[in-house]
């Protein structure tokens, strides 16, 4: 009975929440409408200043200015019909291998000793060791033979030229092939007796130099 | 008891004031009922109205509508999107007198500081004056407008008004033209498009023209340094595909500025591109020999020409600068730009024929262009009897204008057909207009040959680009100077093609009244003041179109090579 009497109360509170609702809703669609209006306006008016600042860099970068600065300094021209290249074997044809000039003498460095490799030193030999191959040859020690081409043509040269077997040192420590050429001593070089010791014991670091 | 009792009997006047009342209590009851329902519909609609702004409505807080990006006047841009001329707001600084309230001499006084186009008494005077608005400066810088401001003066007017701003000042001034102060357009595209550009709903996308800015950059350049070095009063240039008939390039010298057009003399705003019409000289003979062998007049290149040092006829007298005093073939005439061999050429081709052909490649008539600035060309009208027939052929007596030249280039190299040039860019997929024909194919093929020898061998060596197969015709032409030739003052052309063993675009130049120098061994022919610039651009822009150098690619010389007597035979 009080139910059935109340069904109208109810009905008005259902339909004025129900109205509600529906203006709330259309309330959000209107603020998510204004939001993106201003996002709409803050773009358009990032493209007005983006046309403004074009406008600026067109104009302080025009073509005649960048030809009158060529002209005056940098002075870049046109490119010659000899500097277009057909196909990427042409363009292979230009780039030469760069010839290095023949090493007539060994390039001699002068190094102190590093106290790196003294270590492998002293381990290797027993006790006396260290002090023993200090003195018989210091020479020996201090001189380092570089050489000057990469690994690569280095056994072409070493094989054909008489001057590679000059840095006894160096071929026998920097080259893969070097028991080949090392053989032979050079005239130059002064400790002879002791050097294929050296190059056993400080043959990993003295290669990597 | 029957009689009625007059106390009991109502009086009429009394019944009748009780039936008048209730119609008059009617009446109200209605009247109310009708002024209730007037104001239950307003509360209604007042209502109805409210919720209906509460669910579609604008918040309060809403700004005005978006900002319409869309300029007062359509902008122009070129073939690849860089803007050629835009609007832009200015500031402009106005002033009041009425409105000024500070010290006028003081004022005046720093007015003539800020602003020395006028000095302080000028600006006094204007101060004191009974006029309404003055203007002071139209596109001022901020700077200026800021000290302006900093015065604090209310009679100084400062605003912002759009204004036409052409970003790369004198590059294709004649082509863009200009506006007038109230921006409509008084030249140009300006004017040619005017109703396009302030249209409202075309406005908003830019104005895309054929017009290459790095390819006119060029050839302004080119162009502006041969002026300089020759002396010359003026020059122009075009460079045009072929095929569309878009113009790439178009130039006029000397230079103008479009910003500030006013200032220019007339001279500079002159565009001798489509204006100007000239005797263009030389470069007409390739048209006589296309029209000549299209007819059939001339079957092969190594057709022989009695060519004596001095050719006389109807009275006159034709001079060569080479003169062979021998017979010679079309090949040799050509190369060595041969007055009298081009003109027996034009004369078995014949009065009728020439004028026929002349007016399908459009020389008759204005130039085809969409600008309005256009030149009438200048011809022998009624009196085209034999002299003028030769005459013609060999580009004398008859003025038109260099991008005539440039059209009728492009419909001899492009297969034959004649389209009007046009400065709207072409899109790649587009179609092109039908064209008419105005040559057969077999004489657009067989004419490459010919060009290219007049560059190889000939008058135009200086034009040559090595590995671009330039092929052209130069022309020297004598001015009238007070109805007379004289040898004194010439207008020198080139018209080139390239590259022409499959012609692709068209290039000419023409420099007015070019001087002598001691580099050209006193000449001031064509082949020596405006075929270099021909090479330089053709260099600097052949890579930009597209063109690839390759020195080991000709056109088909066997065409002409056999019928060439090699020097000292």
């Amino acid at each position: 009975m009080s139910a059935h009497g109340f069904k109208s109360v109810f009905m008005v509170g259902a339909i004025a929440s129900a109205a509600l609702g529906c203006y709330l809703v259309s309330l959000r669609v209107a603020s998510e409408r204004a939001a993106l209006e201003s996002v709409e306006n803050r773009i358009v008016l990032a493209q007005r200043d983006i046309r403004l600042l074009n406008t600026e860099i067109g104009t302080r970068g025009r073509l005649a200015q960048l030809e009158r600065w060529n002209v005056k300094v940098i002075r870049l021209s046109a490119p010659s019909a000899d500097q277009f290249v057909e196909s990427s074997f042409q363009l292979a044809t230009l780039g030469k291998p760069e010839t290095r000039p023949a090493i007539e003498a060994p390039v001699i460095y002068a190094a102190a000793p590093a106290p790196a490799r003294r270590e492998p030193v002293v381990t290797n030999d027993d006790g006396s060791g260290p002090a023993l191959t200090r003195a018989t040859r210091p020479l020996g020690e201090m001189m380092h033979v570089a050489g000057y081409s990469k690994p690569e043509p280095k056994p072409v040269r070493a094989a054909t030229k008489p001057v590679a077997p000059l840095k006894p040192v160096k071929t026998a420590t920097a080259d893969p092939l070097g028991p080949l050429p090392g053989a032979r001593t050079s005239a130059k070089s002064d400790g002879g007796a002791g050097e294929p010791r050296i190059t056993k014991t400080t043959k990993d670091p003295g290669s990597r130099q | 008891m029957n009689a009625p009792t007059p106390a009991l009997v109502a009086r009429p006047e009394r019944l009748r004031l009780v039936g008048q009342r209730r119609q008059i209590l009617a009446v109200m009851h209605q009247r109310l009922m009708i002024g209730m329902i007037i104001y239950g519909a307003i509360v209604g609609f007042i209502l109805v109205r409210l919720i209906y702004l509460a669910a579609f409505g604008d918040h309060a807080g809403r700004k005005g509508g978006a900002i319409d990006l869309a300029p007062e006047r359509g902008d122009v841009v070129d073939r690849d999107g860089q803007s050629l001329a835009l609007t832009i707001d200015a500031w402009t600084i106005g002033m009041q007198p009425a409105q000024i309230i500070g010290d006028k001499f003081a004022l005046a006084q720093k007015l003539g500081q800020l602003m020395p186009e006028k000095d302080a008494a000028t600006y006094l005077a204007m101060l004191r004056s009974k006029q309404k608005f003055y203007y002071l400066r139209r596109r001022a810088a901020p700077g200026l407008v800021d000290a302006i401001n900093a015065l604090g003066e209310p009679g100084l007017a400062l605003s912002r008004e759009p204004d036409r701003l052409y970003p790369q000042t004198a590059l294709a001034a004649h082509v863009l033209g200009y506006t007038d102060v109230d921006g409509n357009g008084s030249a140009g595209v300006e004017r040619a498009f005017n109703d396009r550009l302030v249209d409202q709903s075309q406005r908003g996308t830019p104005l895309k023209l054929s017009i290459s800015s790095p390819v006119q950059q060029a050839l302004e350049h080119h162009l502006q340094a041969a002026v300089t070095e020759f002396s010359a009063i003026g020059a122009a240039g075009i460079i045009m595909n072929i095929h569309t008939g878009e113009i790439l390039a178009m130039t006029s010298l000397p230079q103008l500025n479009p910003n500030a057009a006013g200032n220019g003399t007339p001279e500079a705003r002159f565009n001798r591109a489509t204006l100007g019409v000239y005797e263009l000289g030389s470069t007409f003979k390739p048209f006589t020999v296309a029209m000549a062998m299209d007819a059939g007049v001339v079957k092969s290149m190594g057709q022989m020409y009695n060519c004596p040092r001095q050719f006389h006829v109807a009275g006159r007298t034709i001079n060569d600068t080479h003169p062979f005093g021998r017979a010679c073939s079309v090949a040799e005439i050509m190369m060595e730009s041969s007055n009298i061999g081009t003109a027996q050429i034009a004369q078995q081709l014949g009065s009728v024929r020439q004028q026929a052909f002349l007016r399908k490649m459009g020389f008759l008539d204005k130039v085809a262009i969409e600008l309005r600035e256009r030149g009438r060309t200048l011809t022998p009208g009624k009196n085209w009897n034999l002299i003028e027939t030769l005459t013609v052929g060999y580009g004398h007596g008859i003025a038109v204008t260099p991008l005539h030249l440039a059209s009728g280039y492009a419909a001899l190299f492009n297969g034959g057909i004649f389209r009007p040039a046009t400065l709207l860019k072409v899109d790649p997929g587009q179609k092109v207009g039908p064209g008419r024909r105005v040559f057969s194919e077999d004489t657009s093929y067989r004419m490459r040959a010919l060009l290219r020898l007049v560059v190889t061998k000939g008058t135009g060596k200086k034009a040559d680009a090595p590995g671009y197969r330039v092929g052209g015709k130069t022309g020297t032409a004598e001015k009238l100077l007070n109805g007379r030739y004289t040898s004194s003052a010439v207008v020198t052309t080139f018209a080139g093609v390239f590259p022409m063993e499959d012609p692709r675009f068209v290039i000419v130049a023409m420099l007015d009244d070019p001087k002598a120098t001691k580099d050209t061994y006193g000449f001031h022919t064509a082949g020596w003041n405006v075929a270099p610039v021909i090479s330089k651009t053709i260099s600097r822009i052949a890579p930009m179109l597209g063109v690839r150098p390759d020195k080991k690619r000709e056109p088909n010389m066997a065409e002409v090579l056999p019928y060439i007597r090699e020097k000292g035979e």
